[in-house]
């Protein structure tokens, strides 16, 4: 009985080589699109809808240059008014940001959406005017006249890294709809004389330890260069 | 990985989500402290009995209406180049007919210095120079101050 069992097994091991080398490798593979993604920021224009003191636009680009990363940029211009109890001044300029995304998100299938982490290094050149304040008097005694003469100060210039991360779903054919998030902290930034830079565009608000928050919406579209 | 990236980012949006900044306690503009001094033994200080300060054209400073106090801090008019001070002290008792005036004149130039986003800008007063009528203070020093940028001590000694 044991002779033939094992006979059985060795016909079922020439069975079984037989059919191994039968199969055919699938060569149906699955491809995403490679290619310059340009889009913008759509929350700027409606901000400044919303908001008389702010005005700006931002476009982002990036390209795919692995499976899973990018490299990234942001760039426009904006101007915003800040009011502060004792002052009100204006930052207007240009500012553009590089780096490399990478996508956390395991996609099935041909999808490409993503969750991404990233870093940027972001510059601006920017003019700031102080338009009107008024000295802190520190008492109710005597109150101090507003000074409204405009003061400005133009060529000033900012250097910041962004820890950013975000996330873009495809919803038509290499469209995107974006969000993403950024924390940024300054490398250097320059100051007008006898006052300080409050708001840059491109980093926006200064916080006291000199690092800032950002967000945008975008809408992208790919223009598809090759499929890999 | 991604989690800890994360919590990272909303650790740094609550620390900077109530930031100092945005309420001003840093020192604005510097008031004028005087320090009131005994006439015969200058190195003692003296209360002013009964001591009322106010500005010309002003009502008396609130917290400074028919006290008794041996140092005050008074502040000077930013729009102006002078502020004119009226002292009334009453040693005797709480009649007006033995109340004494005396007025003290801070003549100066003011300049503008940032402090910070919620502070905004402090008035700093250069040149100073003071005058008196001696009517009931005897002497006073310094009569001329390059600056007074600060509260830190008495700016004037005045001897009563």
């Amino acid at each position: 009985m044991l002779k033939y069992f094992i006979s059985f097994y060795f016909a079922l091991t020439a069975l079984s080589g037989f059919s191994q080398a039968d199969v055919k490798k699938d060569t149906i593979g699955y491809t995403s699109a490679y290619g310059l993604r340009i889009g913008v920021d759509i929350s700027k224009p409606i901000m400044g809808m919303l908001d008389s003191n702010s005005s700006g636009i931002e476009f982002i680009a990036d390209y795919r240059i692995a499976k899973k990363w990018y490299v990234a940029a942001e760039f426009g211009q904006q101007e915003e008014t800040t009011k502060e109890d004792y002052t009100n001044s204006t930052a207007k300029g240009t500012f553009i940001k590089v780096g490399i995304n990478y996508n956390a998100y395991q996609n099935w299938l041909d999808m490409t959406n993503e969750i991404y982490v990233g870093i940027r290094y972001g510059t601006s050149l920017f003019d700031q005017t102080l338009n009107s304040y008024t000295s802190n008097t520190g008492s109710e005694y005597f109150t101090a006249n507003p000074i409204t003469t405009p003061v400005t100060s133009t060529g000033l210039s900012a250097h910041w890294t962004e820890f950013v991360m975000g996330l873009k779903v495809e919803t038509f054919k290499n469209l995107y709809l974006g969000f993403g998030f950024s924390y940024k902290i300054m490398l250097s930034l320059e100051h007008p004389k006898n006052f300080k830079t409050l708001y840059v565009p491109g980093f926006n608000r200064v916080f006291e330890t000199e690092t800032g928050f950002g967000f945008n919406y975008t809408i992208s579209y790919t223009i598809p260069f090759v499929n890999k | 990985m991604n989690k800890n990236i994360l919590y990272i980012f909303i650790l740094a949006l609550l620390y900077s989500a109530c930031e100092k900044d945005d309420i001003c306690l840093l020192p604005t503009t510097p008031k004028l402290i005087l320090r009131f001094y005994n006439n015969t033994s200058q190195a003692d200080v003296k209360a002013v009995d009964r001591l009322s300060v106010w500005a010309e054209g002003k009502d008396s400073i609130s917290n400074y209406r028919s006290v008794t106090l041996d140092s005050i801090a008074i502040p000077l008019n930013t729009n102006t180049s002078e502020t004119i001070y009226h002292f009334k002290m009453n040693s005797v008792d709480g009649n007006i007919a033995n109340n004494t005036n005396n007025t003290i004149t801070i003549k100066y130039t003011t300049e503008e210095v940032f402090v910070s986003r919620s502070c905004g800008f402090k008035t700093i007063f250069n040149n100073v120079t003071i005058s008196s009528d001696n009517n009931w203070i005897q002497s006073f020093t310094p009569a001329t101050l390059t600056t007074i940028d600060n509260e830190t001590a008495a700016h004037v000694k005045i001897f009563h």
